[in-house]
């Protein structure tokens, strides 16, 4: 592995030395709102002078370009907002930075320039989806409640893993496969009140991007996808206040600057009081039930000098679910980040970060046993990354990140003589170097390679055992604190290339390889807050992912309309499934429940945009296969993973009806999971048993749904802002089912009945919003 | 821990209230009748039964055909053996001898050309400390639970056998001392919605029987029932060859009580 290193470095020193020895100069700064000073993530520069020519600013809105001295004509433009025109006359380097006035809300077909807006045709990414939070704002929801998480399930490849959820499956992979980071910090459960919303409050987020497994090498950690998210800074010119009052929940924001144009604070918080409705109960059981959550996002930044700037931010969330004082269980997210910005040259960017992440549950038992249980996942982090931008056709990404993990599976402290053990506690070491370089070699063929090396440490102290096929302890090895169990080594290579056919169409192709060294273990339909994350160990091996991918794109009438298709085919392995009857909560062997099979996934995914006009909206088609492949299920056969569906269609359409209302909605069909239904039945001590064949062998029935939104303006002056939100969710009152059970009937027992459940069926909500 | 998906629901239904429940129709698939023994032997006198039928498809009545005319004998480790007489169709009987706490016993069936084994230990008896009565979280229902010492430094695993008013209901309990080794252990029982509600009066009875491993993992996964696990498999029977069901040898006590006000 040394070696490697070795190699790494110098070709790394190679390619850097051959960078600096340019004549340009550089002209490097950043693209911001004017009126909030907020930084403009992938807005575009480009040199009127050199019409191929513009470079896009990164995750701080920092952006650099080289050229040749003389006098240029510089556009800063981004989506929403009025391009800005610079002359500069460029001699030696300098430091430019550029305000874009917000574009007013017209309702005439006029031509508002996106970010660049052949962005898709020319960028080598693939598999990446972007959302605006923005954007969002009329889509209609669940609740009322504006969600990224589930807006982004309407995008191809992207499914719900169930109703009204704010899980997801990209690509076929499991929901624990996605990496959830909210301002570099990983998010280990994204949802509240058991996955009816998601802990994104999107008041608080500026951008969000979806990797669909062909991530970048800075990225990694999970097999199917990324999920990036960035937090608003705040506002810097003015204090500002808004929020929203709904049915459910209720969000106050709260924004402006430290010192003027230097620095900003923001801080946005919300809390559902769904329980108040509970409290007005008469049952006497039901009113002292409790149940709700709050979230708080803070972020400051200030910048010290042009070439420096910190940023702190931090979420803090939590689910509290109790019955009076015989239950209690609360859990919850927080994260903290702190960045640093600094400017080694005007094309050396660094970011360093310490980060720190913690998800726990606390269980409270007061009937029967009475006993606290705790358990938690902690990281703690420290990320350095480099960007050089070289000359305009090559941008290098270099850097590490290490992460030392805390498992706490579950200590428990018992009231009453019952003398349950905790579990014992885990630890590793997550290492990772990256480095990729940005290449254009011509006018059509550009690539993105890179490669992240990884090394995963289970570390001591404890008794780390080994299992027989039946689960029986058959060895056990005792080591102490800081002495290494378990390492794997492994190298992620990364390559996208984009052959560009014509100004409006190009062909890309990808391929990538992820590692997970992390692995939710979860047995129930749903997902649950108490589920357990394990570390790679002797028994558990890291599961890997090898994804390739191609692509066209094309867009058409002057990039109004954007088209993909992009077909993937992803091979998995050492994938994790649970033995008959898996007993996974509180076990300290739950290692030994585990069985260990391959998978491969592949599909179809068309997407067809309109971005802009009075009208807009996309319809998203996905055609997919997702397969398991397990020693003892199905007597080692392909299977369908639960999550396979092989049609998925959403369709959004937005719609301007006049100044003050805007209409929206959306339609959505999938295929149903893969279950497993009885093939028959028995009857064990009374009880009707139910004889199970081959492992999802059936099919739940289709789903499909239509929401209707609206949102009216009520008042918009330069002072107050208002406006309400209308939505009606499922509108046409289909009976989806969340669930399909087998039971007697209660009629006539000598009869079995299936019973589906649907939970929702026209929901109505409504939200009032204000901004002053 | 296993009450987070009624939890789910609970709170499910409180969002929604115009979640609905509705019967529906679906084309299962179907599977050839599958052999089911059921055998219990316990440290009271016998006779002792042990029961053979076939699965049916998911459409049929819940009548189950029994299987005829099989060979059964059961033998234990000290050379004790004896074959088994079919008194009514597919239910064979013992004579009258007693179980030991320490044997093991073999069950062997032969049905046509195919012969089906099993064998079951007799653990130490456990005596219930006592039965108490709860308030239910919701709708005022009265649970009943019970408390037992845990006996010794071994894995021990326990069944609760729970009758009302004399009638056994037929969900399985099952628990262990996996957390609460050589320690009191309290169960509580959750009926299910087609458990009678307790009133002031009734007599609750409850059956503790210890088991051995091979029992408790049939019962643990047979008590699973499926319906909210992400992937229902058939239980983990003690009988080789395929068949469905279990033979369980267990020493058991009972203690009764009676619903107060």
């Amino acid at each position: 592995m040394k070696k490697k290193l070795v190699i790494f470095c110098v070709l790394f020193q190679l390619v850097i030395v051959s960078l600096f020895s340019q004549p340009y100069s550089t002209i490097s700064g950043q693209i911001k709102a004017a009126s909030t000073g907020e930084d403009l993530i992938g807005a575009v520069v480009s040199v009127n002078e050199f019409p191929n020519l513009s470079v896009a600013t990164n995750a701080y809105g920092f952006f650099s370009l080289s050229l040749p001295p003389g006098s240029y004509n510089l556009t800063a433009q981004y989506t929403g907002y009025k391009s800005q025109n610079i002359s500069v006359n460029l001699d030696k380097s300098l430091n430019l930075n550029f305000f874009l006035l917000e574009q007013p809300r017209e309702l005439e077909e006029v031509v508002v320039y996106s970010k660049r807006r052949d962005e898709n045709i020319s960028s080598t990414n693939m598999g990446l989806s972007k959302l605006d939070p923005a954007e969002l704002r009329n889509i209609p929801i669940l609740f009322g409640e504006r969600d990224l998480l589930k807006t982004i399930q309407l995008l191809p490849g992207i499914m719900p893993v169930g109703e009204g959820r704010s899980g997801f499956n990209v690509r076929g992979g499991g929901s624990d496969q996605n990496l959830i980071l909210l301002d570099e910090a990983t998010v280990y459960n994204a949802s509240h009140l058991m996955g009816f919303f998601s802990v994104f409050n999107s008041d608080a987020i500026k951008d969000m991007s979806v990797y669909k497994g062909n991530e970048p090498a800075e990225y990694g950690g999970r097999l199917s996808s990324v999920l990036d998210l960035k937090m608003n800074d705040g506002n810097y010119k003015k204090l500002g206040v808004s929020g929203g009052i709904g049915l459910i929940s209720s969000r106050l924001l709260v924004e402006g600057p430290i010192v003027k144009d230097k620095g900003s604070f923001i801080i946005s918080a919300r809390r559902t009081y769904a329980d108040l409705f509970l409290k007005a109960s008469r049952d006497t059981s039901l009113n002292k039930a409790a149940l709700y959550f709050y979230d708080l996002n803070a972020k400051a930044n200030y910048r010290i000098d042009a070439k420096n700037r910190i940023y702190l931010s931090g979420y803090f969330g939590k689910d509290v679910l109790g019955f009076g004082n015989t239950f209690g269980i609360n859990w919850g997210n927080s994260t903290a980040t702190l960045r640093w910005n600094h400017l080694y040259s005007d094309r050396l960017f660094s970011n360093s970060s310490l980060i720190f992440s913690d998800y726990n549950y606390k269980i409270n038992l007061n009937s029967g046993v009475k006993m606290n249980i705790i358990s938690r996942i902690q990281d703690y982090s420290m990320k350095q990354d480099f960007q050089y931008f070289g000359d305009n056709n090559n941008t290098i990404k270099f850097g590490f990140n290490e992460i030392y993990h805390q498992i706490i599976p579950g200590v428990i402290t018992a009231i009453t003589n019952v003398s349950l053990k905790s579990l014992t506690n885990k630890s590793a070491l997550e290492h990772a170097l990256y480095f990729s370089q940005l290449l254009k070699f011509s006018e059509n063929i550009s690539a993105e390679y890179g490669t992240r090396l990884s090394l995963f440490n289970l570390m001591g102290p404890g008794s780390f055992y080994s299992y027989d096929a039946a689960g029986a302890i058959t060895s056990t090895a005792q080591y102490s604190s800081g002495k290494f169990v378990k390492s794997y080594f492994n190298l992620e290579p990364r390559l996208s290339v984009n052959y560009t056919l014509d100004s409006e169409s190009s062909i890309k192709t990808s391929y990538a390889r992820n590692v997970q060294n992390l692995h939710l273990l979860s047995n129930s339909t749903s997902g649950n807050p108490t589920d357990l994350w394990i570390p790679s160990s002797n028994n558990v091996r890291p599961e890997l992912a090898d994804q390739i991918s191609t692509g066209y794109y094309h867009n058409f009438m002057e990039n109004l309309y954007e088209f993909s298709a992009e077909l993937y085919y992803k091979k998995l392995q050492n994938q994790i499934d649970y033995k008959n009857g898996a007993e996974l909560n509180f076990n300290e062997n739950a290692e030994s429940q585990i069985l260990f099979g391959d998978g491969r996934a592949y599909g179809l995914e068309l997407y067809l945009k309109k971005k802009q006009g009075r009208f807009n909206g996309w319809l998203s088609y996905t055609l997919a296969r997702t397969e398991r492949k397990f020693d003892g299920i199905n007597r080692g056969a392909y299977y369908p993973a639960k999550q396979d569906r092989t049609h998925d269609i959403s369709i959004v359409g937005l719609y301007d009806l006049s100044k003050r209302w805007s209409l929206s909605a959306t339609w959505i069909y999938y295929t149903g999971n893969a279950v497993t239904f009885p093939s028959g039945k028995y009857m064990l001590d009374g009880k009707t048993m139910f004889y199970y064949k081959d492992r999802n062998a059936n099919r739940m029935p289709a789903y499909h749904r239509l929401d209707l939104g609206a949102t009216w303006i009520r008042k918009k002056t330069a002072k107050f802002e208002s406006s309400w939100t209308f939505s009606l969710y499922n509108a046409y009152g289909h009976d989806n089912p969340y669930s399909i059970t087998f039971q007697d009937n209660k009629n006539d027992p000598t009869k079995t009945e299936a019973i589906q459940t649907t939970l929702f069926k026209f929901v109505p909500s409504f939200t009032y919003n204000f901004k002053f | 821990m296993r009450n987070w998906n009624t939890i789910l629901l609970i709170l499910v239904a409180l969002f929604a209230l115009n979640s609905c429940k509705k019967v529906i129709h679906l084309d299962l698939n179907t599977a050839s009748p599958q052999l089911f023994i059921e055998g219990n032997i316990y440290d009271h006198p016998g006779p002792f039964s042990v029961k053979l039928y076939y699965s049916v498809n998911f459409d049929q009545s819940n009548i189950y055909p029994p299987a005829v005319g099989a060979i059964v004998s059961i033998s234990d480790n000290v050379g004790n053996s004896e074959q088994l007489t079919e008194r009514s169709p597919g239910v064979f009987y013992t004579l009258p001898w007693r179980g030991v706490s320490g044997r093991t016993y073999s069950l062997n069936v032969k049905v046509g050309d195919k012969t089906y084994s099993a064998s079951s230990t007799m653990p130490a008896s456990t005596s219930i400390g006592s039965i108490y009565f709860q308030r239910s979280l919701f709708g005022n229902d009265i649970f009943t639970g019970i408390d037992f010492s845990d006996n010794g430094n071994s894995s021990n695993y326990y069944r609760l056998v729970y009758f009302v008013n004399n009638v056994q209901q037929p969900d399985i309990h099952v628990t262990d001392n996996r957390l609460s080794q050589n320690n009191t252990i309290s169960y509580l029982i959750r009926p299910s919605d087609t458990d009678p509600k307790l009133v002031m009066g009734d007599r609750v009875a409850i059956r503790l029987e210890a088991i051995d491993k091979g029992v408790y993992e049939y019962l643990r996964t047979a008590g699973h029932l499926g319906g909210q696990s992400a992937s229902p498999a058939n239980p983990i029977s003690n009988i080789n060859n395929g068949a469905l069901g279990y033979f369980n040898a267990s020493a058991t006590r009972t203690l009764s009580a009676i619903v107060p006000k």
